[in-house]
């Protein structure tokens, strides 16, 4: 085995005159630029073992947590407005009953919907817009947009809010809404919270109707005690719910 | 305490940049002569001497320090000589293994400052006894002469130059030996 330090021992009279020869040392430009290189290539590393300080210290934690809000936001609005823009307002304005609205007529504006946030907003929107000529009753979203942000929601405050459909069709076509939100691509991937917000958003929006649709029911089969007791537990819990002139004559004791 | 090469290449591979300059620092001078003796061209030896940082700085990530050898701890130098080391086989190979002379300017810088006992004949004298010798070192074959300069200038072992240039020891120290056998020559004609 070679011992490397007797090997190390070279020439000290060769060595003396090779240190003669001078020491030089590259360029001041060239350090400069090897060591600007170095300092860009470590700056490009994603994730320095250092811990980051100043602005570095917060940005990252903070996008990523904006990120994740919006994320959330956007789904949870997703999911409130959709069944939203088919249901009627509780503010209904009692005009004359309007023709029954074919689905698939409002099915494309609530599958189209599922895009983005924003182009959801513009969905729901349209869907508000064209409520009056497709004579659909007037939405909460309406209401929501109205209270939320007048400038926003004015041209749709100010037209003519439609009558309810019969309520029948509006339950039958809410059902047929809640089964596509919960049987479409995206609520299978929905968070538990956003499943619970779903399953709120129903029963506020759509409770009213299906109570009213028992009384008229009840009326039906001549069960007008139990149907006055249900209307006057109804409008106690409902006191600002103005129930559709047409709806109100199947309700109401003649 | 100064930290070893070896951690500052893993700071710097971490992102440390100032690991980086404390290390360029150590190693410039000698790495830079390593390769200017050993090409004559100091237009060519700086962009060589560049190139061979960078190729530092863009392998920092697959650097991880070697085990130890018996008897021997692991050496960044032994690493970077090893990427010169390389670089210059490129080059030569540019250039079929020519071998340039040594000029005039490459001993300039040997010129003894003149003092009290300023004598024109034993500086011309010393002048030339290191051109003679600088002639000898550019003289050598490339292999007889790195092993030198790596000798001289990165204060490697034989073992160490085997390891930097891909030779076997008994290569290493053969080649040693004859760059130092003429070298001694070219001194003892003084």
């Amino acid at each position: 085995m070679t011992d490397p330090n007797k090997e190390r021992a070279g020439d000290p009279q060769v060595s003396q005159r090779y240190r003669e020869l001078g020491a030089e040392e590259p360029p001041r430009a060239l350090d400069d630029a090897i060591l600007a290189a170095a300092r860009r290539a470590a700056g490009s590393r994603p994730a320095p073992l250092a811990a980051p300080t100043g602005r570095g210290r917060w940005f990252a934690p903070l996008a990523a947590a904006a990120v994740l809000v919006l994320a959330v936001s956007v789904t949870l609005h997703m999911q409130l407005e959709q069944p939203d823009a088919e249901s009627p307002s509780p503010r209904a304005d009692p005009s004359p009953p309007p023709p029954k609205i074919s689905a698939p007529e409002a099915r494309p504006q609530t599958k189209s919907a599922a895009v983005t946030g924003e182009e959801e907003r513009r969905a729901g929107r349209q869907a508000i817009a064209e409520a009056p000529r497709a004579s659909e009753p007037k939405p909460f979203l309406e209401d929501k947009l109205a209270a939320a942000s007048p400038a926003e929601a004015g041209p749709l405050a100010a037209r003519p809010a439609p009558a309810s459909a019969p309520a029948a069709v509006l339950s039958s076509r809410s059902d047929q809404a809640r089964a596509e939100a919960v049987s479409a691509p995206q609520a299978g991937a929905l968070q538990p919270l956003a499943k619970r917000a779903v399953t709120q958003a129903n029963v506020q929006t759509e409770t009213p109707e299906r109570e009213l649709e028992r009384i008229a029911e009840l009326r039906r089969q001549g069960k007008h005690d139990e149907a006055d007791k249900a209307l006057a537990d109804f409008r106690k819990r409902y006191p600002d719910y103005r129930i559709p002139e047409a709806v109100r004559e199947r309700v109401e004791r003649r | 305490m100064e930290a070893g090469d070896e951690q500052l290449m893993l700071a710097y591979r971490e992102g440390d940049a100032g690991a980086f300059e404390q290390l360029y620092r150590r190693h410039k001078g000698a790495l830079y002569r390593f390769v200017l003796r050993s090409i004559r061209d100091r237009a060519l030896a700086e962009e060589i001497f560049q190139e061979i940082w960078m190729r530092v700085i863009e392998a920092r990530a697959r650097y991880e320090v070697p085990a130890p050898r018996a008897g021997q701890p692991p050496k960044f130098t032994t690493w970077l000589y090893t990427i010169a080391h390389n670089r210059l086989v490129d080059h030569w190979r540019k250039r079929g293994l020519a071998l340039v002379s040594l000029d005039q300017e490459e001993t300039a810088q040997a010129e003894p400052a003149a003092g009290a006992d300023y004598e024109p004949h034993r500086v011309l004298e010393a002048k030339q006894t290191l051109a003679r010798f600088a002639r000898s070192l550019g003289a050598l074959p490339p292999a007889q002469r790195e092993a030198f300069l790596l000798h001289e200038e990165a204060g490697m072992s034989v073992a160490e130059i085997a390891r930097a240039t891909g030779a076997d020891e008994q290569a290493a120290k053969s080649r040693l030996r004859y760059a130092l056998s003429k070298l001694k020559e070219a001194v003892g004609d003084d």
